[in-house]
């Protein structure tokens, strides 16, 4: 039990419904798992609560040893050693890559970062990259840049919103592979967050269905679509391609 | 720290409020009889066509000159702000010192062509000629904003509406007026601030405002009480108007935080549209600049021999250095206030900002006899600590500091609170996932991404003050001159050719800092 | 938050530093002097420093309009000026009515400048005259057709008067002497008739009222004397061409006599150097420096042994209207509520 989410609640200041009702999660460590629901079922919130962007009204969150949050205790997001790699990368568009890598490691030396730089670019591939501005990269580079840069501090868990969402699908199938390879290597445990169900399976060790802040379903991916092709309409999930458009 | 500043804004304010509350007495009648329906009237039309027409000239030039490249683009660029550098009420003796019957174009149709036109026809005394001198003279600030908010825009937009099949015509309306409303909101509120502000054109040009009936009642009717009565209503007024807007826009917001984002690169123009283009630009920059200082220019040939001593240059020194002061205080206060406002949730983050506006909402001679208040009581307290044998902050320039940030803050505000609303958030997050806290995220990243609007807000907060006049008029301390208290001392006096050279000056000076601020901003 | 608490203190200290530099100007010092003024004119500057180079005494000047002026007095209590200058008599009695002003005994000030145009207890004194006349076309109009302010509210004069707007405190002051001359009824009518008259809405200053006639948008206008001898001696000679065909006539001349106000000048109650201010007042009706304002301002000297400037010496003599100048402060506010009533723009 490496993640361990108890009885969260949230709900958005002026909003009338919770966003998110009741929701229990255990994560084991170093895997991955993926959050697949539609737009408006509170699955980004739901990472934002996990990564400390916001304050849930209920519930307690644990990764590891720590309590990140509970009726008396919040721990600031700077300061959970969670990363995130957001939807649309942020990477700081003033910055270098090596900058934008290096921006995390905040209390490491000077030759330790230069190390840790060189061994992030490997895993993502993009060695000789580094003095690059992010707008010099292509949509692919810049994704991975993002998840190096959230590697780089060496994070507890990492976060991915809607990773894939700006990429074309070609490159979407071989990142998502990559991807999958470059967690499996670092062993770091990991949430997506998708509304795409074909992510969710090639990805994901456990995929949790999510809808209308609350679980409807759980399992692995096998157990969840198994053989079944009415998957869709179950999962209230639109074919991929057409959300696409 | 930002409630610190807040309260420093309220306490001057205050004073007002307090009278505003106060008993009415027999004038209030007369008033209600006698001025307010008319006066109202005239600043909701002069508001009205003044906020549309800035809106349309503002958003028009900066979309022409972000989407669209044609002959001297690179310079209008920033020549469209220099207008700004021109205060409005000098911008209306000048129009009308040259369109009446002394001016250049009676008197050239007259000597050299014997022509006599009927002076009405050249008159620009009445409600549309005001409208004209300041939607001329201020719309360089929504121009300013929008320009900014464009530069920055996602090309894909703009581009995907051209790729179906949309007019640049259709483009314009359908996409970039409603994606820049936030900017052009910005922009148009310290327009309409500014205008309900003025009484230097109004009262010249012999309309009468909602600002008329203000100095009216205190200065015809010797009622301070009622006069502050009516800023207390305008102040509510504005304040209601400004938190409907936020309303309504509700929680739309437009930000880019995608790096994909390119930047708009203009499409060069060809044949009759590339002079169209240039000869709209042209049009509006001569109207608002190069015609009201080459008339300038022309009066201060008359009358340099005056002016051209060692008291000029200590007045000089004297406008520089309070602006550059003031705006530098101003400028870290609104960037302060805007972090805060920006990061947290609830009323009170949200009520904040608008406490900005307070001071920039009523006319500046009633905000200056609150601040005397405030001023005074301090120093009656120091003084009875025995710590100074005389009032030491209400004669030094600490006051006039004091008040310039009471009524700018909103300006250079606005400014700062554009940059943060297009970086939006998710920067400060990403950040603050990398392990930084939020005042380190704030300094290593967001103060970096809004540089421009920083120094935009700083700009205009600057300029704003070379021009002040009512608070430096009145607030200053003995013996000191700004070259705006100099230029309007020879105006109210009918010597309008003397008031020439210090006008040109603050124009000067302003130009440099507005073109300093592009050269800063084309550099990044 | 470290950074923010630097910047802040420093801001602090700077702030502090100011004071120190600004703050010690206005105490109480032997050669100095302090005046809040709402006049603007070069010619005064000229003459504080000549006062300066003949007594070293230092005057400090503070410029503002009238009215805020005497609100910033008022708050500030006994640490004020010591000297307050304004150009309308209206406003010297509203500061003297708010217990602003203190009564000054003088002899040279008795012998320089007449009675009548100072304060009845000595509070005030004026130092300049200001008359408001009739400017006429000389070939459109008869001067024979002319002969009072009250003949203006008649329909003879239909469409034919420029006048500036009732913001302008000369027209406030000339309607609060006609309530005092012909009773508050009368004063009503007669602006109901200029209303009638006027040849277009008020706008612009007196200036603009002059080239109004030349131009032909009336025939008359109301204004004041100095504003037609500056056009007459101005450095735009297109200025000088319209004044030139302009004429002044002084109206009521067989009956109540014209309009005058005064630029005039006041001790302050809490005045920290009384002494060096009665003496610049002195200096300043000295004739000496009466000629000096008169040659540079056009306005008439109020010391009877100087003689006004050529400009205004072309003009003639004329009859003053008789009344204390008090009555135009006293009666402000009434004209204002008048000129409302009748929409007087």
């Amino acid at each position: 039990m490496f993640v361990h989410i108890r009885d969260l609640h949230y709900k958005y200041p002026n909003a009338e419904e919770l966003t998110i009702d009741q929701f229990n999660l255990t994560i084991n460590k170093g895997g991955i798992t993926t959050i697949l629901g539609e737009s408006g079922s509170g699955k980004s919130t739901l990472l934002r609560l996990i990564a400390g962007l916001e304050m849930p009204t209920k519930g307690n969150i644990m990764v590891g040893d720590d309590c990140m949050c509970s009726h008396s205790k919040f721990v600031q997001p700077e300061n959970r050693g969670i990363g995130m790699v957001f939807q649309d990368y942020a990477l700081f568009p003033h910055m270098t890559v090596k900058e934008n890598i290096q921006f995390g490691l905040l209390k490491w030396s000077r030759k330790e970062k230069k190390t840790r730089l060189q061994e992030v670019l490997e895993l993502v591939n993009l060695e000789g990259y580094d003095k690059r501005y992010p707008y010099e990269l292509s949509g692919g580079q810049q994704q991975r840049v993002a998840l190096a840069r959230a590697l780089a501090p060496k994070p507890k868990l990492l976060l991915f919103d809607e990773p894939f969402s700006n990429l074309d699908a070609d490159l979407q199938i071989k990142i998502r592979e990559e991807l999958r390879k470059i967690l499996k290597t670092t062993g770091v445990t990991s949430i997506f967050v998708t509304h795409d169900q074909e992510d969710a399976q090639a990805l994901a060790d456990n995929i949790v269905i999510l809808r209308d802040g609350k679980i409807t379903d759980t399992g692995t991916p096998d157990e969840i679509f198994g053989t079944d092709c009415d998957i869709s309409e179950r999962l209230a999930v639109k074919p991929r391609v057409l959300s696409k458009l | 720290m930002s409630i610190i500043f807040v309260s420093l804004i309220l306490l001057p304010n205050l004073s007002i409020i307090v009278q505003f509350f106060s008993e009415s007495n027999d004038n209030w009648t007369h008033i209600k009889e006698h001025m307010l329906s008319t006066y109202i009237t005239n600043s909701i039309i002069l508001i009205l066509f003044v906020g549309v027409f800035t809106a349309l000239i503002g958003t028009s030039l900066a979309w022409l000159i972000s989407a669209y490249d044609f002959p001297l683009r690179g310079f209008f660029k920033w020549g469209l702000i220099l207008p700004l550098a021109i205060p409005p009420y000098i911008g209306a003796y000048t129009y009308h010192g040259m369109l009446n019957y002394t001016g250049v174009i009676q008197t050239t149709l007259r000597n050299q062509f014997e022509i006599t036109v009927n002076q009405q026809y050249f008159n620009i005394m009445n409600m549309p000629g005001a409208i004209f001198i300041f939607v001329m003279f201020l719309f360089p600030y929504v121009f300013t904003i929008t320009k900014a908010f464009l530069a920055r825009q996602s090309t894909s937009l703009i581009e995907n509406a051209r790729i179906l099949g949309s007019s640049s015509w259709r483009i314009y309306f359908k996409v970039v007026l409603p994606i820049t409303r936030a900017s052009i909101v910005a922009g148009v509120s310290l327009v309409i601030l500014e205008v309900l502000n003025d009484y230097g054109v109004v009262k010249y040009y012999g309309i009468q405002t909602f600002t008329t009936a203000i100095f009216q009642t205190w200065f015809g009717l010797g009622d301070l009480n009622s006069a502050i009565k009516l800023s207390g209503t305008l102040m509510v007024i504005i304040l209601g108007l400004l938190i409907l807007e936020r309303v309504l826009r509700g929680r739309k917001r437009f930000s880019f935080t995608t790096t994909k984002v390119k930047l708009l690169k203009p499409v060069p123009l060809k044949g009759r549209n590339k002079w169209l283009a240039f000869s709209y630009c042209m049009g509006i920059f001569s109207l608002a600049f190069i015609l009201p200082l080459l008339q300038l220019i022309y009066w201060a040939l008359l009358t340099y021999e005056k002016f051209l001593s060692n008291e000029l240059f200590s007045v000089i020194g004297n406008t520089v250095f309070v602006a550059f002061f003031a705006a530098t205080i101003i400028t870290v206060m609104a960037i302060v206030i805007s972090n805060f406002s920006r990061l947290h949730r609830g009323l009170t983050a949200k009520l904040f900002p608008k406490i900005t506006i307070l001071g920039y909402s009523i006319p500046g001679a009633v905000i200056a006899v609150g601040i005397v208040t405030l001023f005074i009581s301090i120093d009656e307290l120091i003084y009875s600590w025995g710590w100074t044998s005389s009032y030491i902050l209400s004669t030094s320039v600490v006051m006039l500091i004091f008040a310039y940030i009471v009524r700018y803050l909103a300006v250079a505000y606005n400014s700062v609170e554009s940059g943060f609303e297009r970086i939006g958030t998710n920067f400060t997050e990403a950040s603050r996932m990398l392990g930084n806290s939020v005042t380190q995220s704030f300094f290593k990243i967001d103060l970096k991404l809004i540089r421009g609007a920083i120094f935009g807000g700083f700009i205009l907060a600057f300029i704003d003050i070379l021009k002040e006049l009512p608070l430096t008029l009145i607030l200053r301390p003995f013996n000191f001159e700004t070259l705006a208290t100099n230029a309007f001392n020879y105006a109210t006096n009918e010597m309008i050719h003397e008031a020439a050279i210090p006008s040109i000056l603050i124009i000067i000076i302003s130009a440099v800092a507005i073109y300093f601020f592009h050269y800063v901003l084309e550099r990044e | 938050m470290s950074k923010k608490i630097l910047f802040f203190s420093s801001i602090v200290l700077i702030l502090l530093f100011l004071t120190a530099c600004g703050g010690n100007e206005s105490s109480s010092n032997e050669d100095e002097l302090n005046l809040y003024t709402s006049r603007h004119y070069d010619i005064d500057d000229e003459l504080y420093q000549q006062f300066e180079d003949e007594t070293g005494i230092k005057v400090n000047v503070i410029e503002g309009s009238a009215d805020e002026l005497i609100e910033r007095m008022k708050r500030e209590g006994e640490q004020t000026a010591d000297l307050f200058y304004t150009s309308d008599a209206g406003r010297l009695h509203r500061a003297k009515e708010q217990d602003l002003l203190q009564s000054v005994e003088s002899d040279k000030l008795n012998e320089n400048i007449p009675k009548k145009l100072s304060d009845e207890d000595q509070e005030w004194f004026g130092l300049t005259k200001r008359a408001r006349v009739i400017v006429y076309h000389k070939d459109r109009v008869d001067p024979s057709e002319l002969s009072t302010y009250e003949d203006l509210a008649t329909s003879k004069w239909q469409d034919r008067v420029l006048i500036r707007s009732s913001e302008n405190i000369y027209n406030q002051s000339l309607l609060a002497s006609f309530i005092e001359l012909n009773g508050r009824d009368e004063a009503n009518e007669w602006a109901e008739g200029i209303v009638d008259n006027m040849a277009r809405d008020p706008q612009g200053g007196d200036r603009d009222q002059a080239k109004g006639v030349v131009a032909g948008e009336g025939d008359i206008a109301v204004m004041n004397t100095y504003y037609l001898g500056g056009m007459l001696n101005s450095a735009d000679d297109e200025e000088v061409k319209v004044a030139e065909q302009l004429d002044v006539f002084f109206p009521n001349q067989d009956t109540t006599g014209t309009h005058v106000n005064v630029s005039g000048i006041a001790v302050t109650k809490h005045a920290k150097n009384k002494e060096n201010a009665i003496e610049l007042i002195e200096f300043l009706s000295s004739d000496d420096v009466q000629k000096q304002f008169a040659s540079a301002n056009y306005e008439y000297p109020v010391n009877p042994n100087v003689e006004p400037a050529e400009t205004l010496k072309q003009w003639g003599d004329f009859k003053e209207q008789d009344i204390n100048l008090s009555i135009l402060g006293e009666n402000n506010a009434d004209a204002v509520k008048i000129f409302n009533e009748v929409n007087w723009k």
